[in-house]
C-alpha cells in the first residue's frame, strides 16, 4: 500500500490575495484546515474582516476599467498561459484536494481536469463573446448587440468540490472583462490559494482576481457590498434561497444560486447490470456522496424477481468499496470532509431506521485502509424498502448512503422523483429508447442522465438546476455564463 | 491485492512499460547483434508511457467511474525482468517474448474492463495491445 507524496510538507499560514498582493488578515478569528483522513492540520485560515473584505472589492473595481479595456484575445492569451501552468502543476493541485477535502486521487484528478476544462473554454472569448446585428431594420438604419462586462463579481464556494466550483465561474467572469473575488470553503481553501499563486504567474493583472478568506460573515459582506455587481453561490438551499438569493435581489445583483438535492436514478428491468453498477457506485458512493449530482434514491423499477437481483448486485458491490486516505491509489472512497458531516451522515441513518427503512448494508462502524483516526470516516450504506415520504427520501444527505425505492413502472418512477422539492441530475437505466426518452422529456431536472450516474454538464454547457435545486435566470458555465457576466447593449445606428 | 481504481492501473502500466525499457536497454548493452531492435523497443515503451498517460489526465473527470473500472490482479502481469548476468541471447530472447505476452494481455483484460467507462484509455489500452502483438512476432522471428 503506497501513499502517493503528500505536497503540503508543513502547516501554511493562509493570506488574502487582493490587489495582486498577498496580504496577512488582521483578524484574531483563525479555523483550523485539518485533512480529514490523518486530521493533520494542513493550515490556519483567517476569517477576514469587513475592512478586508472592502479591500478586496475596491481593488477588484479599481482594476476593472483597465481590464475591460484589455482585449478579448490579450484576455484570452491570459488563460493560455494560466492552462499551460496548471497542467504543469495538475499533479500536486490533485494531491492538495486530497488531503484538504478527503477524496481519492482518481477524484481530485478529476476535479482538476473540470477545472482545467472551463479555463480551457474561456480561451475561446474573442468567439463567445461576439455580439450579433442585422442591417435595415429600417431604411438605412442598423442594429446590434454588444455583450459588455458589468465590473465586480464574486463568488461564495462550497467545501466538496474546492478546486473545481469556482471555476465554474471565475474564467468566465475575467475572459469577459470582469474582475472577480473568491471567497474559498474556509474548511478547504489551499487549493484555491494554489490557484490564485497560478493565477498570478499567469500575468493577470493585479486586482482582477483576488481571494478572501471568511465564514458566513466574509459571505454576507460580499453579499452586501454595493459595489458587486453579480454573486455565485453554490451550496445548501437554505443559505442559497433565503439568503444568497435574498441579498442579491435587494442590492441588485445578479445571481447563480446553485443548491441542494436529492437526485432520483431509475434502472428499469432491461437495464445492463454489468455497466450499470460501477456507474452506480460512483453516483452514490463517490466524493463520499458530497456532491450535488450525488445519486440519492435508487428507483428500481421491476418484479421482485430482478429488484432482488439488482439491489443483491449493487449491495454486494458497494461491501468491497475500499475505505481509507484517498493518497494510497487502492482507495475508492475517502473520509467525509468533516466530523459534523459523519454526525449528520449517522444522524440519517438513525433517522432511516426509526422510518422502517431496511438497513441492507450498515457503514456506520467503517473499515478503514490503513492507520487513520475514524474521526471523519463512514463506510457506504444502503437501505431498502425506503417509501418516499420518509425522511432519507426526501432531505438531502449529502452522503454514502443510498434508498432504495421501488416502482412498478416507469411513470410511477417518474411522477415519484418529479415529486420531490429538488431537481438538479435525475437519470435512467435503461436499454429501451422509448424509455430513455419518455423519462428525459417529463423528468424536472436540469441535468438529466441517460445510462450515466453523474449528469455533470461539461464546461461548454451550462450546469442546470430546477426548483429547489435553482435560484436565479442563467446558469453557470457555457453559453449562459457569457450571458451572466456581460450585459446586452443593444445599439440602433442611423448616418445622415 | 487487486487493483480497482484507474490510478493504480495507470501506475501499473508505467511500470510495465518501464521494467520492460529497462529490459531492453540491458539486452541493447549485451546482446549488440540485435541491437537496434532493443532500442526501439525501449523508445517505443517510453513512448507508450507518454500515450497512456496523455489519455488518464485527458478524459479522467469527477464524472467518470475512475474508482470503480478495474479489477485486475498485478501478479499475473508482472515479470521478472532484470536478466541473469550470463544470460545466453536464446533465453534472454525468451525472457522478452514472456514479458510481451504478459502485457499483451494486461493491455487486453484492461481495455475490456474499461471499454464503457474511461473514454479513450480502453482504446489507448488497445492500441498498446496491438503494438504488443506485432512485437511479439518481431521477437519470434528474430534470429
Amino acid at each position: 500500500m503506497a501513499i502517493l507524496e503528500e505536497p503540503l510538507k508543513s502547516e501554511l499560514k493562509l493570506k488574502n490575495y487582493i490587489g495582486g498582493e498577498w496580504v496577512e488578515s488582521a483578524s484574531d478569528q483563525v479555523q483550523d484546515v485539518v485533512n480529514p483522513a490523518t486530521q493533520k492540520v494542513l493550515a490556519r485560515v483567517p476569517m477576514s474582516t469587513k475592512d478586508e473584505i472592502n479591500a478586496a472589492v475596491r481593488a477588484a473595481k479599481e482594476a476593472f476599467p483597465d481590464w475591460r479595456r484589455t482585449t478579448p484575445l490579450a484576455r484570452a492569451r491570459c488563460f493560455f498561459r494560466l492552462k499551460a501552468l496548471l497542467e504543469e502543476n495538475f499533479e500536486m493541485l490533485s494531491r492538495v484536494q486530497t488531503m484538504e477535502h478527503g477524496k481519492t486521487i482518481d477524484e481530485s484528478r478529476g476535479e482538476t481536469r473540470r477545472g482545467i476544462e472551463m479555463v480551457e473554454v474561456a480561451t475561446g472569448i474573442p468567439s463567445l463573446m461576439m455580439g450579433y446585428n442585422l442591417e435595415d431594420i429600417a431604411s438605412g438604419i442598423d442594429e446590434y448587440v454588444i455583450y459588455q462586462p458589468l465590473g465586480v463579481f464574486c463568488h461564495i464556494a462550497p467545501f466538496n468540490f474546492p478546486f473545481m466550483v469556482p471555476l465554474w465561474y471565475s474564467p468566465f467572469a475575467i475572459a469577459t472583462g470582469n474582475t472577480f473575488i473568491v471567497k474559498p470553503s474556509p474548511r478547504d481553501p489551499i487549493s484555491q490559494v494554489k490557484l490564485a499563486e497560478l493565477i498570478e504567474e499567469a500575468g493577470i493583472p493585479p486586482g482582477v482576481y483576488n481571494i478572501v478568506h471568511g465564514g458566513a460573515d466574509a459571505a454576507v459582506a460580499l453579499l452586501e457590498h454595493p459595489d458587486i455587481k453579480g454573486a455565485t453561490f453554490v451550496g445548501t438551499t437554505k443559505i442559497g434561497r433565503d439568503v444568497v438569493y435574498k441579498k442579491c435581489g435587494e442590492t441588485g445583483k445578479r445571481a447563480i444560486v446553485q443548491a441542494a438535492a436529492k437526485n432520483f436514478i431509475v434502472v428499469m428491468p432491461d437495464a445492463n447490470i454489468e455497466a450499470t453498477i460501477p456507474s452506480l457506485l460512483t453516483s452514490f458512493f463517490g466524493n463520499s456522496g458530497q456532491r450535488c449530482l450525488s445519486g440519492a434514491n435508487l428507483v428500481i423499477v421491476s418484479d421482485d424477481v430482478f429488484y432482488k437481483k439488482f439491489l443483491d448486485r449493487f449491495v454486494e458491490a458497494a461491501a468491497k468499496i475500499k475505505v481509507g486516505y484517498g493518497l494510497d491509489e487502492s482507495i475508492q472512497m475517502g473520509p467525509m470532509q468533516s466530523p459534523d458531516g459523519k454526525q449528520r451522515v449517522l444522524g440519517y441513518i438513525e433517522k432511516g431506521i426509526q422510518e422502517g427503512a431496511r438497513l441492507m448494508l450498515d457503514g456506520r462502524k467503517p473499515k478503514i485502509t490503513g492507520d487513520y483516526p475514524d474521526t471523519c470516516f463512514i463506510n457506504p450504506s444502503i437501505f431498502a424498502d425506503v417509501t418516499p415520504d420518509m425522511t432519507i427520501a426526501k432531505e438531502e444527505i449529502f452522503g454514502p448512503i443510498a434508498s432504495v425505492l421501488r416502482a412498478k413502472d416507469l411513470d410511477e418512477a417518474i411522477n415519484m422523483a418529479n415529486r420531490s422539492n429538488y431537481g438538479n441530475g435525475d437519470a435512467i437505466f435503461t436499454t429501451s429508447g422509448k424509455a430513455a426518452r419518455e423519462f428525459q422529456y417529463r423528468i424536472e431536472s436540469g441535468n438529466v442522465g441517460i445510462n450515466i450516474g453523474i449528469v455533470a454538464p461539461m464546461a461548454f454547457f451550462p450546469f442546470s438546476g430546477m426548483k429547489d435545486s435553482f435560484f436565479g435566470v442563467l446558469h453557470g458555465q457555457g453559453k449562459d455564463a457569457i450571458r451572466f457576466f456581460t450585459e446586452s447593449k443593444v445599439v440602433i445606428q442611423r448616418w445622415f | 491485492m487487486r487493483l480497482n481504481t484507474a490510478s493504480q492501473v495507470i501506475s501499473l502500466a508505467r511500470k510495465l512499460e518501464e521494467d520492460g525499457a529497462q529490459l531492453y536497454e540491458i539486452l541493447a548493452q549485451r546482446h549488440g547483434d540485435n541491437r537496434e531492435t532493443w532500442l526501439s523497443f525501449e523508445k517505443e515503451n517510453k513512448k507508450n508511457i507518454v500515450q497512456i498517460e496523455t489519455a488518464y489526465y485527458g478524459v479522467i473527470t469527477d464524472a467518470i467511474e475512475g474508482g470503480f473500472a478495474f479489477d485486475i490482479d498485478p501478479d499475473e502481469y508482472i515479470t521478472k525482468t532484470e536478466p541473469a548476468e550470463r544470460m545466453t541471447y536464446a533465453n534472454a530472447k525468451m525472457l522478452a517474448i514472456d514479458m510481451e505476452e504478459k502485457i499483451m494481455k494486461f493491455y487486453t483484460v484492461a481495455a475490456e474492463q474499461s471499454k464503457s467507462l474511461l473514454a479513450d484509455v480502453p482504446r489507448v489500452f488497445s492500441a498498446a495491445a496491438k503494438k504488443r502483438g506485432e512485437r511479439l512476432q518481431r521477437l519470434k522471428a528474430a534470429t
